[in-house]
């Protein structure tokens, strides 16, 4: 009897480990087998907690806003991300109507404009703090940003 | 009523001005340095802007910085909070010039209040009793030699533009005086940028009682009673209560009704605390802070009132929600400041909070920003807490307290719940008996 049980159970302890492993693999958080009297079930245990909502960052318009959020998480680490140190309004051109300072695939120069950001009333242009090429632009002509926004990348 | 308040501070203000907005409908943003991204209250306002890196003079004291952040919002109020600009009359001129309101009275007044000469002069004119002292600034040493022997030593040498406890230098006798005045006016240049200085009778065994008021602009003004705070440290203060066991209801209604007739005459607006020392029965006014402060919760327990959302209804233009006669005090309240700090040298203490369990059950109500997985920045002040319990009587809120305490864990910081374990079990804290020196005395025993 006992040697039976000893039996079963290691091949339990078998089965439960692959199971276990098999969660990890595939990253469900649920497995339950059953076969020839025994069932098994094998969970990761989940905690549920209260999740404080995330703030809605600022953006501009709903469609803009989608694509701006994307963007930030990645771009703001990106080495060549060029950040917004005031808050303001940007401004792709100098004017309306005009063309844009910088667009995809510009070369500049460092110090050359690549946005104006205003602030109450006053103008303030950006410069490029190194010399490159603009791969993305990050921002929309009339877009609130915050200090340390990502504005564009310039490798 | 206002759309859309930005909260101009940071920590367990900002969040307590998130609720109150909250519970009045009004939007949110909240606005904050780099080093603040993660700070619960900005996790639960209904905007963030990143207005700077940590230094405050890029950030939390930015005018040009929180004034875009209210443009690109579209806020039209600002609370200042406590601390950083909320006394700073350029900010609240500024706002008032971009058509922005600004939570707190008019910068009038918090100009007069900010010179604690001017305050002083304007205390002893509405009728409020001072502390004796030169009559306006102190401009030679032989001035403030005769003023003191005038008066009689210990005297106090006050920056002008100081308050909050800050650029005060005690002499004891003449031989000290020289030296004082000299020290108070180099600090206080480097402190406030200001070296006028003014003389006061120092007080031995004095109590810090203050006052809360509150008006509504028009000339109709209130008292909520008093709040002692004579723990400090440092000229901070640690454990305040309310009401004050040094009083009794005859006092407090004298005095209460003395600052309540003097804001009405002020046509004060907004919320403000008017603090003393009170020696022997003696009530003399130091200084009016024009702002909501820490302790005002101990306040709101008493009476009921939520302070915070009545500061934003009196902005917006509504009378205040009650009249003197509708004020009531009900049983007792204390709180205890917890900073991260080490309870026995107080070396500030920030970093990640891996353990946290606040207090609870009837009475108990903790405001903090805090949370678990929370890394308290090093680059401000050290409060990450206010324990307040209330009471029926002040037996049972001692009692509630000391239960309180027991159950208040935060692991991964030293903190100063350890000082308050001990002082709630001290006769002379459970009996009311202390002064303003009292702590000093107690930390500086071996």
């Amino acid at each position: 009897m006992a040697k039976e049980s000893k039996d079963r159970t290691g091949g339990e302890h078998e089965l439960i480990r692959e199971l276990a492993e098999l969660l990890n693999d595939t990253g469900l958080s649920e497995i339950e087998i059953e076969r020839a009297g025994l069932k098994i079930r094998v969970a990761r245990h989940l905690t549920v907690a209260a999740v404080a909502p995330a703030p809605v960052a600022l953006s501009a318009a709903a469609a803009a806003g989608a694509i701006a959020a994307a963007r930030p998480v990645e771009a703001a680490s990106h080495p060549g991300a060029v950040k917004s140190p005031m808050v303001g309004t940007a401004y792709r051109a100098p004017e309306p109507g005009a063309a844009p300072f910088v667009e995809v695939g510009t070369r500049v120069s460092e110090g050359q404009t690549i946005l104006i950001i205003e602030a109450m009333k006053t103008m303030n242009h950006i410069p490029a703090p190194r010399a490159g090429t603009v791969t993305q632009v990050l921002v929309e002509t009339g877009q609130p940003v915050e200090f340390g926004e990502p504005l564009v990348i310039i490798e | 009523m206002f759309d859309k308040v930005l909260i101009a501070n940071r920590g367990e203000i900002a969040l307590r001005i998130q609720r109150a907005c909250k519970e009045l409908g009004i939007a949110t943003v909240a606005v904050h340095s780099t080093a603040d991204a993660d700070a619960m209250h900005v996790r639960l306002a209904d905007e963030s802007v990143c207005i700077g890196p940590p230094q405050g003079s890029e950030s939390y004291l930015n005018i040009p910085r929180l004034l875009a952040a209210c443009e690109i919002t579209g806020a039209d109020a600002v609370h200042p909070g406590y601390g950083f600009l909320s006394e700073n009359a350029r900010f609240a001129e500024i706002l008032e010039e971009h058509g922005i309101t600004f939570i707190g009275p008019t910068s009038e007044h918090i100009r007069i209040m900010g010179d604690k000469i001017a305050a002083k002069e304007t205390a002893k004119k509405l009728g409020i009793p001072v502390v004796p002292g030169s009559d306006g600034a102190v401009t030679s040493e032989a001035d403030a030699r005769r003023i003191a022997k005038a008066m009689g030593y210990p005297v106090l040498i006050k920056a002008a533009a100081g308050g909050g406890g800050r650029g005060m230098k005690v002499a004891r006798s003449e031989e000290e005086i020289g030296q004082a005045l000299q020290t108070a006016r180099s600090e206080a240049r480097a402190a406030f940028g200001d070296d006028s200085v003014y003389i006061e009778k120092y007080l031995t065994k004095p109590r810090h009682i203050e006052i809360q008021v509150f008006g509504d602009g028009k000339g109709n003004a209130i008292h909520l009673g008093e709040r002692d705070c004579s723990l400090q440290r440092r000229h901070q203060k640690v454990f305040e209560e309310a009401p004050s066991p040094a009083l009794n209801d005859t006092q407090r209604k004298r005095m209460g009704e003395i600052v309540a007739k003097a804001m009405q005459k002020l046509k004060y607006r907004g919320a403000g605390t008017i603090e003393f020392l009170y020696e022997d029965g003696e009530f003399y006014f130091i200084e009016m802070n024009t702002r909501i402060q820490v302790e005002h919760p101990v306040t709101e327990m008493i009476t009921g009132l939520d302070l915070v959302l009545e500061q934003i209804r009196v902005a917006s233009g509504a009378p205040l929600s009650l009249t003197q006669s509708e004020v009531t005090f009900s049983g007792h309240a204390i709180e205890c400041r917890i900073n991260a700090e080490n309870p026995r040298n107080f070396r500030p203490s920030p970093g990640k909070i891996t353990y946290w369990h606040p207090p609870g059950g009837l009475g108990v109500r903790v405001d903090s920003g805090a949370y678990q997985g929370y890394t308290i920045p090093p680059y401000y002040d050290s409060l990450i807490g206010k324990l307040i319990v209330h009471g029926k009587t002040r037996n049972e809120c001692m009692m509630r307290l000391r239960r309180a305490l027991s159950e208040f864990v935060i692991d991964g910081v030293e903190t100063t719940i350890p000082l308050f374990v001990e002082l709630v079990r001290h006769p002379d804290i459970a009996n009311g008996m202390y002064d303003i020196h009292w702590l000093e005395r107690y930390l500086g025993k071996p």
